[in-house]
């Protein structure tokens, strides 16, 4: 029996996915049980007291082998048991969960923004090839990908939110009334997300628009007579997407890295924002779950965009296949 | 047989003196943008370089003024919460930031391009398994990585620099292999071979020279992920170590008094804005001229 090709590559590409989770879960407790130093003295610090020392060393089971711990640490992961928070003294798990969905929330939102602002300007640039608008746009495309983004956030905050006082400041989004007032607190963050990601897809939009409208097909068209926005949109677009959607699928997996800056500076209540707070405080079994978490979105999203990227690209499917 | 090994044996010659011919014209080709931004570039180095015998105070002394005082003819940025001059850190901070990012940037360009052309000379079972490594290490979000490891060691520049270093190699390598590949089915290679040159000679005498171009652009890509990344990680809290002139640290420092003053905070972020601008133009003029590269973002 012949397996489809493009079912064969989703399976190995899955697989991929697998391993690499595991490897992460490896480095992510390497990272922190392996370095240099007693664990215990490195979470509380120099002048910690012995008995405290004591009674870190035994919750956490540091006496016992590395591979024994982590072979604990990652059974109770796959049952769920994250274990305790060294900070909160509660189980780890339900903040994950509920730090996650915000952090699900805001990344979903900038993306939904995102595919279509980005595509429209990259068509706008393409049809308005070489006019002021398109050199305007590539000089703001410059700006995008130069500025970093926690400096757009911080002058978004200060003109937009402390001088205009049209939003607010701070994502608190757990004092927000109403789903419009969370609306308002995410407005920011996205806007942020946005400027940072735009400018590479319509780059790429932009670039292949260009290559499709010179082709026979497209110049066709236009001698049929047929409108200019029908030509751009119906017969040029679905053309010139693929550059487009796989410059997404970049933006997606980046974004998974990019919020933890953003929630940083919005104190916007993400599991980024848990990932710095907690390594902050030293809190391990919660740099443990946060870290494992992102990185199993960041790896998820990846195996998403990649499977996507590939189903959506007819060029991409013939030559693989 | 000997007519084509004396063509091989002055090969080389030729080749490299045509290079030297190619090379200027190359650069005639480079659009004024990308001078421009060589101009930008070099002005940023000299700071650098300078930055002792320019700033008009000590970097970290605290008290030079009160603190948060505006600009005037005395500190020309105004002050920071602790009374620190805002101009001499900037300066200072041009230092920390190229030495940081270049040496990162370096670290990934070398064994990223090492281990790129070392598998993409030599395809088979060991390249294989070389490359689903490295696609493990890819899948890893960096960000993540460079705060688990620089937050449980402690903060410190070098660290920074070979943590974000070491995490961009997989993507230099993966250029640098396919970069190769192209370059390994050529009969000079062949010919090298068949000269009984060792794998090491031919990977950096013959290979290295023709694909030079790509890693030139990669290091210039790396250089300007790495700022914005060393610059994310300052932010964070992550990076150089306080009191040390770094950008990033300086916008995390000054924006909790961003309404006492503005400067603490806009100096350093429209210095680094201008340094990844003109990194930017400057690397996509190169790719221009040296034909076209993979720029997708994938740090």
């Amino acid at each position: 029996m012949r397996v489809d090709p493009i079912f064969r590559l989703i399976v190995t590409r899955m697989t991929l996915s697998f391993v690499s989770l595991f490897a992460v879960s490896l480095i992510i407790f390497a990272s922190i049980a392996l370095l240099p130093g007693d664990t215990a003295e490195r979470i509380l610090g120099r002048d910690a007291t012995k008995q405290s020392l004591e009674a870190l060393r035994l919750q956490l089971h540091l006496s016992d082998p590395a591979p024994v711990r982590y072979g604990r640490w990652l059974s109770g992961v796959v049952q769920g048991d994250f274990g305790r928070s060294l900070v909160a003294d509660r189980p780890v798990l339900p903040y994950i969960e509920s730090y996650l969905g915000r952090t699900l929330v805001l990344g979903g939102l900038a993306l939904l923004v995102h595919i279509p602002l980005s595509i429209g300007l990259g068509l706008l640039a393409a049809a308005k090839r070489d006019g002021p608008v398109d050199i305007g746009m590539s000089i703001a495309v410059l700006i995008g990908m130069s500025v970093p983004e926690f400096v757009v956030g911080i002058f978004l905050v200060v003109f937009l939110a402390t001088d205009l006082r049209l939003l607010p400041p701070l994502a608190l989004i757990d004092q927000a009334r109403s789903v419009w007032d969370a609306l308002a607190m995410l407005i920011l963050p996205i806007v942020t997300l946005n400027f940072a990601m735009t400018a590479y897809v319509v780059r790429q939009t932009r670039s292949s628009m260009i290559d499709v409208l010179r082709s026979d097909y497209v110049r066709m068209a236009q001698l049929r007579g047929l409108s200019r926005s029908r030509v751009l949109l119906v017969h040029a677009l679905p053309n010139a997407l693929a550059p487009a959607i796989n410059a997404i699928a970049l933006n997606a997996s980046w974004l998974v890295g990019g919020i933890v800056v953003v929630e940083v500076v919005f104190n916007y209540p993400g599991l980024g924002r848990l990932l710095v707070d907690s390594i902050r405080f030293r809190d391990v079994p919660m740099i443990q779950g946060t870290a494992l978490v992102l990185s199993a979105t960041y790896i998820g999203v990846n195996l998403v965009a990649d499977v996507l990227t590939l189903l959506l690209n007819p060029k991409l499917r013939t030559r693989l296949a | 047989m000997t007519a084509s090994g004396i063509i091989l044996a002055d090969g080389r010659g030729q080749e490299r003196r045509r290079d030297r011919g190619a090379a200027a014209r190359l650069l005639r080709r480079l659009p004024l943008s990308a001078w421009l931004a060589a101009a930008i570039l070099i002005a940023y180095v000299g700071t650098a370089a300078l930055a002792p015998d320019i700033s008009p105070f000590s970097p970290t002394e605290i008290f030079v003024g009160s603190p948060f005082q505006p600009p005037d003819n005395v500190y020309w940025l105004g002050t920071d919460n602790l009374g620190r001059d805002v101009l001499s850190r900037v300066l200072y901070g041009s230092r920390t930031i190229l030495l940081m990012a270049g040496s990162a940037a370096a670290i990934s360009a070398v064994l990223g391009g090492l281990i790129g052309m070392f598998l993409g000379y030599r395809p088979g079972i060991i390249d294989e398994i070389c490359m689903r490594a490295l696609e493990i290490v890819m899948s890893i979000p960096s960000i993540i990585f460079a705060l688990l490891i620089v937050g449980i060691v402690g903060s410190s520049g070098p660290l920074v620099s070979v943590t974000v270093g070491l995490l961009a190699i997989p993507n230099v390598s993966r250029v640098m292999r396919a970069a190769t590949q192209s370059v390994a089915a050529e009969d000079f290679i062949a010919a090298a071979r068949a000269r009984g040159e060792t794998s090491l000679s031919i990977v950096l005498r013959e290979i290295l020279p023709n694909v030079a171009g790509t890693l030139i652009v990669e290091f210039s890509i790396r250089t300007g992920y790495a700022i914005l990344f060393i610059g994310g990680l300052g932010f964070l809290g992550f990076g150089a170590a306080p009191p040390t002139p770094d950008w990033g640290l300086m916008v995390n420092e000054g924006r909790g008094a961003i309404d006492a003053s503005i400067w603490p905070v806009a100096a350093p972020a429209i210095c680094m804005a201008v340094l990844v601008t003109a990194v930017n133009l400057f690397t996509d003029g190169v790719i221009r001229i040296l034909g076209p590269a993979d720029t997708g973002r994938t740090a």
